[in-house]
Formats: C-alpha cells, structure tokens, sequence
C-alpha cells in the first residue's frame, strides 16, 4: 500500500513500513533545537533526570549526538532582563560544553535559521522546543514542536518515545495568486474554514500545482501556521524550487520526498489560490478570519454574536502595526512590505515595529535599500527576534491597544493587556494598515 | 483512583498562553513558581478555588491547551493541584507535555453529565468517572501506554533504562 510522507520517514527511521495509527516506542530523531524560553529548563532537566545515569558510566552529561543539536537565543533577545540573560548564559556554558552550536543573540528566530543555515532537509525529523516546528516542514523534514521534558529526553537519547504515526490531511492548491495576495492570506482562508482544531492529530500537506509556484519564503509562511488549526505539523514535497534552494546550502544529504498517489489520506480539501482575497483573522483566535472586503460585516457579526474568542470589535482603526516573526519576517515579506510603504509615512497614531527574522535577512534587506524604505517611512526597526510576537519586549501593548501583526497568533493577552486587541493578516496589509491607521486594503498601493 | 472535585468549568479551545502568559516564562526555572500565575490574564479566581484542598479537576471543551508548546502551562496546573483534566479533546503537544509530567488528561466527548462541584473518582484502570454527586458513571477509553504512564507519573523511568542501554553500548 501507497505511504503518506509521513509514514514514509518514519518507516525508514525505524526499518520497517510503517503506517498511521501505528505506536513507535522510540523513535530516532535527525534534528533537535532549543529556545532561551525551554532550553534553560531543559538543561536543567536533562542534568537533574539523568547526571546520576551519566556518573555510572564514567562520562559527563552530554548530548546524544552534538552534530544535531543547536541552541538559539531568540525569544527575548537582546536579553530584556537579569533572568533572560542568565538563560542564555546557560545556554552558551552548556553549548560549549557539550560541542552544540549556540547561536549569537540577534541571529534570528529559530524557524528561520536553521533552515537559511541548510540544517534542515527532506526526511529529517526534527524537533523544536516551540509549537511552530511545523515551519520546517517547508523542507519536506517531519517537524514536531515539543515541551521541556521531551526535549530533555531527546537531548539524551536522541529519541521521541510513544509516538503515534499521524494520518495526514492533504490540502491540494491549484492556480496561482492574484495581486496582493500571499501565503499568509491562503493559510488564514484554510484556517477559518476548518476552525481552530480543525485538522487535530493530522499532518497537513500541502500539495498540487499551486505550491510548486510559490517561493521557499511563502512555502515557511504556511507551513508555520497549521498549528494554528492543530496540526501535528505541515509538510510539503521536494521539486525543483526546493532543490534550488538547498542547493550549496544543505549540511546534510538532500533525498528527494513525496506522498505516494495510493496513500491514504484522512480528509482533503481543494483550495484555488486565484479565488483569494487578503485575509484578515480578527481577535482572539486565527481563527476569526475574513476577507479584507468584508471587515464591515464582521465587525457587526462581532457586536451581534460576540464570545470569549470573539470580542466586539467597534472600530478598524488601528495604533499598533508589526511585520516579522517566525511566520513573516522573511526576506521576501519585507520586500512586500517596503514596496506598499514606498514613499509614504506611517499614520501618527500608529507605532509600526519591523523585524528581519534572522541577522541573514537583516543584511540583505539592508545592502539592497530595502530597510532603508521601512526605515523612512517611519518604522522601528529592530534586532532579530522575536519581539512583540512573545509578548515580553519591543512593543507590548497596552489596554487601549488595536494591533495589526503579520505573526501567527491573536490570542487574549499575547502581546500584553488582556484588553489589547490583535489582528493578524499579511505583511502588505500590516504596511498598509499601518499607513493609513486603519484595517486597509493593500492591493491599492501594489 | 484519583478523588477530586470540579473547580473550573472551561469553553472550547483555552490555549497555554491563556493557562501562563509569555512574559512569566523565563522569570524562573523553578516550575512551582508557575502556579502564582497560573490563568493569571484569564481567570483570576482560579487560583483560590483550587487552594481550597487537594484534587482540583478542571473540566473544558474541545482542544483544552492548544497553542503554545510551554510546559510552563502543565506545571501551572499541577502546582494548584490540580489532579485530572477532563475536556473534549487535548491537542497533542499538551497531551505530550502532561505525559511526561503525569498530569492526568482524560478526553470524554459528551460532558453534559458533569458540572461545577461535582465531586468525581476518575479510574483509570476501569476507564470509568465516578460522579458521586450525581450517582452517574461517565465510561472514557484511553490508550493502554498513555494509562501506564499517567499511572507511573512520567515517562522517566523507561527513558532512564534507555540511556543505560545507549551509555553501556557505547
Ligand atoms: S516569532 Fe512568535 S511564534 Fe515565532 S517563535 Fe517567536 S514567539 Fe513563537
């Protein structure tokens, strides 16, 4: 029988086909990064759970194989506070003494990384100490986000353990996208459709002609937010865009990928990205989305049928605007970003924060003008990380709050005061709506 | 057997960042300090119902500690007390992160049996609620690993004789 790519990579870690719903006791891992959120604890853990076990066998606490484990400071960074630095200290002392790569603060947002860095390729398993994992499945890798203690455990071992092979969802896109419409926009649509548990214990791929058009950057986009429907993780297969890209990149063997035409699949939904409008997820869940000509109408379904996810909405205007995070702080969403805000200025009620996701892009957007549009505009341009996304530094919100993010999630208190209110949509729309203090509609200035 | 007594009455969807927000994370490395703050943004009673006594069990919708992977939200709940969570659905980083810490998850579709003070005796081994307020029993099915480890409280151990095997072989 056919095998789902899912399916397929974890049969050959474990050398013997395998298919969903089965249980793997112990499942071998390829790939596994930390945050200065999780791995400080995680460390602790692992020397607290397991130092004894270590002493027996005359050895020092060590990770199960330092080629394959990576540290990244890049939640709170430059570290806001004594405790976050001490994190991140700790992160460095063990790195070192380990022989794990420790990224520098400022290097950027761990979903951006390793994959620019080449670490990440089809058929690896990786995990991540962060729900947004699912990220690398961009690169055809099967990518889970996890806790402390797992974490802890696969730093040991290098293994998951009692782990379910997931069925997989698959999402089969075809056209391409009109004007000022992009990843963010579908993945918004797909999310409001099947809801905030919609695609739960599945692996979502996304397939057909309609990926194959889209850049690397896009592809992340996407993949980044099928957690926010609960996906066990998004994946894609290799072709050709993805064999450029790690072509003179990739640290590892790149094999190509793909679901088998006979695979099973548990669900499928078809989506014509030329159908599509910019999106726009209203407070407090992705969930909440719309299309950007229908603002009006949900605002009035907010103060019609209002709930403990959906707050009534009275107003569009806007004081707050962010375009970066892991889910779009990409190259190629700053280059959308600076051509709406091309000789204009951010509206005087608005404060517009922009952060290049990693040190890479920063540079890049730096040496072709790029943050120099952004920057004229009068936006506040910072270090790499994750800034206002988190919720601790650079841009929380305050109760009177009205944000508009091209991050990944709007939840109630995310981004500071309960009271805030956050939307999510594009980076066009966020430079957009930045300009005109507003929710706008960025095709008019595409 | 574990005994306890609904203090929390939860809709569909609460996700970690509602259980402990972003900003308290990286305060401590200490996992009790997380349950001063737990719903902290969301339900600020919740910390006085559950200091009443011991056996909290909250009981929520579907999809009950989505979002954010922060085991942060497990201590949370474990350090109030709390003994059992009883929702429609878990997501399965949550799921994952109360295995390992043996935070009792158990998914039950059809909750309309169980309300705000009921006191309960969640059996594990029987798959069965006891509501003895209400003289009902409300039967759940979980998988026969997942029971062992809630019932072992974690996954160390069987981790512990894996990097044995691992260190000996090396
Ligand atoms: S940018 Fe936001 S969603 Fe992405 S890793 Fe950072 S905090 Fe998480």
């Amino acid at each position: 029988m056919g095998q789902t790519m899912a399916e397929k990579v974890v049969s050959r870690q474990v050398g013997r086909p395998v298919y969903a719903g089965e249980l793997i006791e112990r499942l071998p891992i390829g790939k596994l990064f930390f945050n200065d959120v999780i791995g400080p604890p995680s460390i602790l853990i692992l020397q607290r759970l397991f130092a004894d076990t270590f002493k027996q066998h005359g050895q020092p606490v060590q990770v199960f194989d330092p080629r394959r484990v990576f540290m990244l400071p890049d939640h709170s960074v430059p570290a806001y506070s004594v405790q976050v630095a001490e994190g991140v200290d700790l992160m460095e002392l063990f790195g070192r003494e380990c022989g794990v790569k420790v990224y520098r603060e400022g290097d950027g947002i761990e979903h951006v990384v390793l994959i620019e860095d080449g670490h990440i390729v089809p058929w690896d398993i990786v995990l991540g100490t962060d729900s947004h994992t699912c990220t690398n499945g961009a690169m055809g890798a099967l990518a889970f986000g996890v806790g402390t203690t797992d974490g802890a455990y696969a730093m040991a071992t290098g293994h998951l353990y009692d782990f379910v092979v997931p069925e997989t969802f698959q999402f089969e896109l075809t056209g391409s996208f009109p004007k000022g419409v992009y990843g963010k926009d579908l993945i918004l649509h797909i999310i409001g459709v099947l809801g905030a548990g919609g695609c739960s214990r599945r692996v979502a791929e996304f397939m057909g002609e309609g990926v194959r058009r889209l850049a690397m950057d896009a592809r992340t986009t996407i993949c980044n937010m099928a957690v926010e429907m609960s996906a066990r993780t998004g994946i894609m297969s290799t072709d050709e865009v993805l064999l450029e890209y790690l072509k003179d990149r990739a640290q590892w063997p790149v094999e190509p990928l793909a679901s088998d035409p006979d695979a099973k699949f548990a669900d499928r939904l078809h989506v014509d990205l030329s159908q599509l409008e910019p999106m726009v997820a209203f407070p407090h869940k992705p969930a909440n989305a719309t299309g950007v000509s229908r603002l009006a109408e949900m605002m009035a379904k907010s103060q019609a049928q209002p709930g403990p996810d959906f707050p009534p909405i009275h107003s569009d205007r806007i004081t707050d605007a962010f375009v970066g995070a892991c889910t779009n702080g990409r190259y190629d969403d700053l280059v959308e970003a600076a051509k709406v805000l091309r000789g204009h200025k951010v509206h005087p009620d608005v404060s517009l924060v922009v952060i290049p996701a990693s040190r890479k892009v920063y540079e890049r957007a730096m040496d072709e003008g790029i943050l120099q549009v952004i920057v004229k505009a009068g936006a506040n341009v910072e270090s790499s990380n994750c800034g206002p996304c988190f919720g601790s530094h650079m841009g929380v919100l305050s109760k009177n709050a009205q944000m508009i993010s091209s991050s990944n999630r709007n939840y109630q208190g995310r981004m500071g005061s309960r009271d805030a209110r956050i939307f999510l949509a594009s980076p066009a729309t966020v430079a957009a709506s930045a300009i005109e203090g507003k929710i706008a509609d960025p095709r008019k200035y595409l | 057997m574990i005994q306890g007594r609904i203090t929390t009455v939860l809709g569909d969807d609460i996700n970690t960042d509602d259980i402990i927000p972003a900003f308290r994370l990286q305060q401590s490395n200490d996992p009790e300090y997380f349950a001063t703050y737990a719903f902290e943004k969301f339900d600020s009673e919740f910390r006085s119902r559950c200091s009443e006594r011991e056996g909290n069990v909250v009981l929520a919708g579907k999809n009950f500690g989505c979002g954010s992977s922060r085991e942060q939200a497990v201590y949370a709940l474990l350090y109030n007390r709390v003994a059992c969570v009883i929702a429609a659905s878990f997501p399965d980083i949550f799921y994952r992160n109360s295995l390992a810490n043996g935070l009792t998850l158990v998914a039950v579709p059809d909750r309309s049996g169980l309300g705000m003070g009921d006191e309960l005796e969640v059996d594990l081994a029987a798959g069965s609620i006891r509501n003895r307020t209400r003289g009902t029993a409300i039967p759940f099915s979980m998988k026969a690993e997942d029971r062992r480890t809630f019932q072992a409280g974690g996954m160390t151990a069987r981790v512990r004789a894996h990097l044995e095997e691992i260190l000996t072989k090396r």
